[in-house]
């Protein structure tokens, strides 16, 4: 195609110079064609450049608002659903670990008054002991007169260092120890230490049966342990099922103040846009980003403190392709 | 020379047709051995680098890994450009060669460098090269497929892993194997793991570590062979097996003694079947499958190798559990086969039409015969060319051939010999004896020889400026030009040999010496218009060049289109979603374009890749997903009539429907080649290269906002960089102090945690699967839960991750690319209504001025502009010189440059008719169509030559010119009538196809039609009253 205008000026040059006449004549015929041809083309011209200035208009209108229209057949197709904001009550929790110990206030050490021979004993280990039975009987080395030594706890014997026929001297003979109640001391570490006060509810877990227990905390300990640096929170449990045997490792959930609150959106609505936490609210344009600013959350709903009102719809579940439509002109391959 | 090869074609006639005959044979067995495929390979010489890394973030991959490839493999000869990129766990380093470098020497050298920079990577990486392919390579793509009764054999459903296992150890093993399939990449489905999930709070409660299980693992799985014992002769080999095979044995795995009680891996942890963490996934028709791809190995033919593999699919699916299929879903040959058909179907009407045209106007059917089997004769030579040259036969390359103009020469040659051969029985009255046979054969060979000897010249010189394209375009039209050539050359050698030796073998006897009937009343028309033509040869000139001048006019105005749209039947919809979509949500996002796309009726199957295969051939993350969508035969459409264009839009309309996802449109292989070339494909790419990600960005946006305040850019676009959301866990060093802690006690805890560590393999029979310990999936996605992920103490105890580090989520860099081993940021931009060359110049200008960059940046100007530009600048320097060069030849000839001149002055007459053909049709100028006016310049050249050596000839035997032009013109009207129907009727099944391929071939075709019908018309009527203009002086004096 680039052949032309080389080739073009090649055959006038020939042709001048064969007959300067013929092209003069000529090219007033080619004057008046190639002046049709201008206007034709020009009229081409105008109809290309109607279409950009459409393509144009077009772009500045995403530009000033950023809505995603879907129609009804596309929120099918994406199985988005909508929710409106309104009220819900939001469990806040904080998670830890624990060990679960022996009630330190229900658990008897008991020893021999006198030192003497142990005559007969009572209880093994394990055997549960009432308040006031006796345990074993010891005779006195000074006054040679046996007596009973008898546990002050209803609970279990969950030590036992005598026999019949030793002598008691200093040691102690039982440690009664009564599980009715347990202490979950749970390790709470400095971030959330301030979180973390007295007469909390906490929901206790076992991890290897899934068994749950609810108690509260008690008491947090004044001094921190400096191992793990954390300080222990302890938790008074009830078991008198025996479910809680001290060693054992739990789960500790923390039940922040359930509370109820005006506004709230389902986690799964809260998008991250432009570095901000967004809702997508329906508008009438489409669906809208809305920058919110957000309180308390739980495994399901988030409270909203400004960015909605109540009653506005929103999309839930699968929120995420509001997202994707949005920003879908900016994507590329690479 | 020549004079001596026609005597000893001529005498030594049953030689010469045997060695043609050998020649024949030859070409057939090259036939065979041709590669055919349905359009030409545009891709380079490249060798992929891709290491896998598993868990490892864009930058640490950057950092670990593709900087060491590229230092290593820095220096390298021949070396065009290397390009990298580092995404999640995987590094890709592209080395692009030099056109022309042996790629097994370019992945030798590759290799050898690679053994160094492996010594330096972290432990278990391998850098690996990916297939030797091409963007042709992927030929043959199946699912697998379960039907909902097909039971496994522990009466499960087939699931995703279980269809891919059937996949890794059943059908890709035998797949491989087949001849020419260098690779079978799967995606989809899961890799069978078995999966040690540890529950934390157990892990706690024993006093064991994630580590502890990793180690007990590696050490309760393993076989140790022992030497061998001799005991009274005989030899006892010894072996001490130690391997798990099932979950049961895995979970009696020792961890630790507590209090004397054995503490094994199921005390803490639970063992299952699990999924791996992949990094793609495949979709048909909106489900979950399991997709496998054959890769041809590189100069394969791509229809044989299709085929096998299609066969051997066959034979596997016979050893297929019940119920479970391997379905073809796409099939090359499909293509290649309805290409070729087109091509063959265009070729052999076309021959047909010539054999037609030649009885007609000879009169002989001998003759007629005789110059048709130039037509397989050179198609046979050119075969063996072909192989020779490296040539694949496809669409590009064998869309140019015309078989009128191979012939072209030939039907000269034995008019002529007709003619004079009826001549000289005429003026002997009888039949010719063989020496006067041969005697005259000789001479009217001899007379004509050289006509189309120029016009075979004229083709090749012509052809030259395309041969000189480089690129893509180079690779697509100079298979094209080279057959052009070569089947020219074989003809042109056939006529000198093969056709006299054949013409005096054949017609002897009695040859009619009258007209044919056309050629009579065409004679007597032509002496009419012939005498109103010298007349008004003033006018008739004057018109002509303002014809010229029309076309020319046309001619700027007319679309143009570089690379012609070769329709390859199917489509593909890439669907691209924003940076950091996750694979699973990328997944439902494609089932949902799946079964949108489902619901028209002329989709057979749609099926995607999302993410990135196994081996990384095109490494996109995974918000891409590539579709391909096939289509039914057209008879079992709806409508069977439906355009193609109406049903593309029928699909836009559906994928709307599917909100979320931008889409582009193209087709399989096209898809392909881009992914592959994946340069910059805007008219202007500035790439800014430097250290710091968010200054390149930041210079990158500097850089947009200049070119949007040009005059002239359209579409300017920042490469995105970022986007991709990044949870880093950055400890806190003083609260590493108080504990006691080192980094890397965080970082194995969380790395095995939450990407699991590899902890050995579980052999069963060939299969093996990786035994993986991580953390149970419920507690893997939640933030919380790792936030609490305890970190062993050394002293006994732990801490919660989440007091020793910050646990941030932002975006960060989503892939990095680097180029010649630095950092690249591109900006990109079309130019609309502006010419490239000042709008280049005006940006270059700008962006020195106003964007000031920090010391170690700079830019560099590429895209397409530069190849426009190296392009043109080529061509403003070839064509020219073509022109010349053929004008020198036609001076060569004729001894005069008016007569050199004249006939010149045929090629532009002939190209006018070219270009308001296309006009007409409404065909875009493209290079296709440019090569069709190559053609018709040989033409018009062959033509232009044969006449105006006829009004030589009368005006040196003292004939008046006035008579000389008249007479001559009368004797050269049949050959020249011959020639341009030839010519033209053998393009015209090509002008009319609509057959899969034709649109390439359509722009040629038409210029050619229409270029030989105004060619001829202005040889016929123009070119004897310009040459009576010319020699009025002489007979003056």
């Amino acid at each position: 195609m680039k052949l032309f205008l080389p080739t073009q000026l090649f055959l006038m040059a020939i042709t001048k110079k064969l007959s300067v006449k013929s092209v003069v004549q000529l090219s007033l015929v080619a004057i008046a064609i190639v002046g049709i041809a201008v206007a034709n083309a020009a009229k081409e011209e105008s109809k290309t450049s109607a279409p950009t200035a459409k393509e144009k208009a077009h772009d500045d209108d995403e530009h000033e608002e950023k809505a995603a229209a879907l129609s009804d057949a596309q929120l099918k197709t994406a199985a988005i659903e909508l929710a409106k904001v309104g009220p819900a009550s939001i469990h806040e929790t904080l998670a830890f670990y624990g060990t679960v110990e022996a009630n330190g206030e229900k658990v008897q050490r008991v020893g021999a008054r006198f030192v003497g021979t142990v005559r007969s004993v009572n209880k093994k280990l394990g055997d549960s002991v009432r308040e006031g039975e006796i345990l074993a009987t010891v005779e006195s080395n000074e006054s040679l007169k046996t007596y009973s030594i008898t546990s002050a706890l209803t609970g279990v014997v969950a030590e036992r260092n005598i026999n019949v026929g030793e002598q008691t001297n200093d040691k102690t003979a039982f440690v009664i120890v009564d599980l009715s109640t347990v202490w979950i001391d749970v390790a709470v570490f400095p971030r959330d230490a301030g979180k973390v006060h007295v007469g909390q509810a906490v929901r206790i877990g076992n991890p290897a049966n899934d068994i749950t227990a609810a108690g509260e905390i008690v008491a947090i300990a004044a001094l921190g342990t400096s191992g793990n640096q954390s300080l222990s929170a302890r938790v008074l449990l009830n078991n008198t099922e025996r479910q809680w045997t001290p060693g054992l490792f739990v789960n500790a959930d923390l039940m922040m103040a359930k509370k109820s609150v005006a506004l709230a959106i389902r986690n799964e609505a809260l998008q991250d846009h432009e570095g901000k936490p967004v809702v997508f609210v329906k508008e009438k344009e489409g669906f809208e980003p809305r920058a919110v600013k957000l309180g308390r959350t739980d495994g399901e709903f988030t409270e909203v403190l400004a960015g909605v009102k109540a009653g506005e719809t929103y999309a839930s579940k699968n929120s995420f392709i509001i997202k994707a439509e949005l920003g879908k002109d900016g994507a590329e391959h690479e | 020379m020549i004079d001596a090869l026609l005597k000893f074609s001529i005498a030594r006639r049953w030689l010469v047709l045997f060695l043609v005959l050998v020649v024949a044979a030859i070409g057939l067995w090259n036939y065979q051995r041709l590669p055919i495929d349905a359009v030409p390979d545009i891709t380079n010489v490249q060798v992929q680098i891709n290491t896998e890394a598993p868990g490892y973030s864009p930058l640490e991959v950057e950092q670990r890994i593709t900087y060491l490839v590229e230092v290593a493999i820095a220096g390298l000869p021949n070396v065009e450009e290397t390009r990298s990129l580092s995404r999640y766990a995987l590094s890709q380093v592209t080395v692009v060669f030099k056109d022309g470098t042996d790629i097994y020497f370019a992945r030798n050298l590759i290799n050898e460098r690679l053994q160094q920079a492996k010594s330096q990577m972290p432990q278990g990486i391998e850098p690996g090269m990916g297939p030797v392919a091409t963007g042709l390579g992927e030929i043959f793509h199946y699912a697998v497929h379960a039907d909902n009764k097909a039971r496994q054999s522990n009466g499960q459903a087939y699931d995703a892993t279980a269809l891919r296992t059937l996949q890794d150890w059943v059908i890709r093993p035998q797949l491989r194997l087949v001849p020419g399939v260098t690779e079978i990449n799967t995606i989809g489905g899961y890799e069978k793991q078995f999966h040690i999930t540890p529950n934390p709070a157990k892990l706690l409660a024993y006093g064991v570590t994630f580590e502890h299980v990793v180690e007990a693992l590696k050490k309760n799985n393993v076989s140790v062979g022992a030497g061998y014992i001799e005991k009274n002769g005989e030899q006892y080999l010894i072996r001490a097996p130690g391997q798990v095979s099932d979950i049961p044995s895995i979970e009696q795995i020792i961890l630790a003694h507590r209090g004397k009680l054995p503490v094994t891996i199921r005390d803490v942890a639970e063992v299952s079947f699990g999924k791996q963490l992949r990094t793609g996934a495949a979709t048909r028709d909106g489900e979950e499958t399991v997709l496998g791809t054959a890769v041809m190995l590189l100069g394969g033919n791509s229809r044989t190798v299709s085929e096998a593999v299609s066969a051997k699919l066959v034979e596997i699916n016979k050893t297929l559990p019940q119920g479970v299929t391997a379905e073809p879903v796409y099939d090359r040959t499909i293509l290649v086969n309805k290409t070729i058909a087109t091509v063959q179907k265009n070729l052999l009407e076309g021959a047909i039409l010539v054999v037609v045209v030649l009885l007609a106007m000879l009169g002989n059917v001998r003759a007629a015969l005789l110059t048709s089997m130039v037509i397989p004769l050179s198609m046979l030579m050119l075969m063996t060319g072909m192989v020779h040259a490296k040539v694949s036969a496809n669409l590009m390359s064998l869309g140019a051939l015309d078989f009128g103009l191979i012939v072209d020469g030939a039907v000269i040659i034995v008019e002529n010999c007709i003619m004079r051969l009826a001549g000289r029985q005429h003026h002997l009255n009888r039949t010719l004896n063989l020496d006067e046979r041969f005697q005259v054969v000789f001479s009217a060979t001899r007379e004509v020889f050289t006509p189309s000897l120029i016009s075979v010249l004229v083709v090749i010189l012509v052809n030259l400026p395309i041969l000189a394209l480089t690129g893509v375009e180079g690779k697509m039209f100079t298979p094209m030009a080279t057959t052009v050539i070569m089947a020219l050359i074989a003809a042109l050698i056939l006529s000198l040999t093969f056709v006299p030796a054949a013409v005096a073998l054949l017609l002897t006897g009695h040859i009619e010496e009258k007209d044919s009937i056309v050629v009579r009343k065409a004679k007597q028309g032509y002496t009419r218009v012939l005498e109103i033509a010298l007349r008004l040869r003033l006018p008739i000139l004057g018109s002509a060049i303002v014809f010229i001048f029309i076309s020319g006019f046309i001619a700027t105005r007319m679309g143009t289109e570089f690379i012609p749209n070769l329709d390859e039947g199917d489509i593909a919809v890439q669907s691209i979603r924003i940076p950091g979509t996750s694979l699973t949500q990328s997944l439902d996002m494609e089932f949902q374009v799946g079964r949108v796309l489902m619901q028209l009726p002329e989709i057979k199957t749609v099926f995607a890749r999302v993410g990135t295969s196994e081996v990384a051939s095109d490494p996109q993350g995974p918000n891409i997903s590539d579709g391909y969508v096939m289509l039914k035969d057209k008879e079992d459409w709806p409508d069977p009539h439906k355009s193609k264009a109406q049903l593309l839009e029928d699909i836009e309309q559906k994928l709307a429907l599917a909100p979320g996802n931008a889409y582009e449109i193209s087709q399989p292989i096209q898809l392909r080649f881009n992914e592959l070339i994946s340069g910059v494909r805007s008219d202007l790419g500035i790439k800014i290269y430097g250290d710091d990600l968010e200054q390149l960005l930041a210079s990158g946006n500097q850089i947009a906002a200049v070119l949007n305040g040009i005059q002239g850019a359209d579409g300017v676009k920042v490469e995105q960089v970022d986007g991709l959301p990044i949870l880093s866990v950055e400890a806190i060093r003083p609260a590493l102090l108080r504990y006691g802690l080192n980094m890397t006690d965080v970082q194995e805890t969380l790395s095995i945690a939450t990407g699991g560590e590899d902890a050995g393999q579980i052999f069963d029979g060939d299969k093996r699967f990786d035994i993986v310990v991580r953390l149970p999936e419920k507690l893997r996605n939640d933030l919380t839960a790792l936030a609490r992920l305890p970190i062993p103490l050394d002293e006994g105890g732990y801490v919660p991750l989440g007091e020793v580090a910050k646990l941030n989520i932002a975006p960060g860099a989503n892939q990095i690319s680097r180029e010649n081993g630095k950092r690249r940021l591109v900006v990109s931009a079309n130019v609309k209504d502006r010419d490239l060359g000042g709008f280049v110049t005006e940006v270059q200008q700008k962006i020195e001025q106003q964007v000031k960059l920090p010391p170690g940046y700079w830019v560099h100007y590429g895209g397409t502009f530069e190849q426009l530009q190296s392009a043109s600048k080529r061509l403003t320097l070839l064509v020219p010189m073509t022109l010349l060069a053929i004008f020198a030849l036609l001076m060569m000839t004729f001894g005069s440059a008016k007569d050199a001149a004249l006939v010149f002055s045929g090629v532009p007459l002939a190209l006018t008719g070219g270009v308001i053909s296309l006009w007409i049709c409404g065909i875009p100028l493209s290079i296709t169509a440019g090569v069709g006016f190559i053609t018709l310049s040989g033409v018009a050249v062959l033509t232009g030559v044969m006449m105006v050596s006829a009004f030589r000839d009368g005006l040196l035997q003292g004939q008046s010119i006035d008579t000389a032009i008249s007479e001559g013109a009368m004797m050269r009207l049949r050959p020249i009538l011959m020639v341009a129907l030839v010519a033209a009727l053998g393009f015209l099944p090509m002008a009319l196809n609509t057959g899969t391929g034709a649109e390439v071939q359509r722009p040629l075709a038409t210029v050619v039609i229409g270029g030989i019908i105004s060619s001829t018309l202005l040889t016929l009527l123009v070119l004897p009253g310009l040459y009576r203009m010319a020699y009025r002086a002489p007979q003056r004096t």
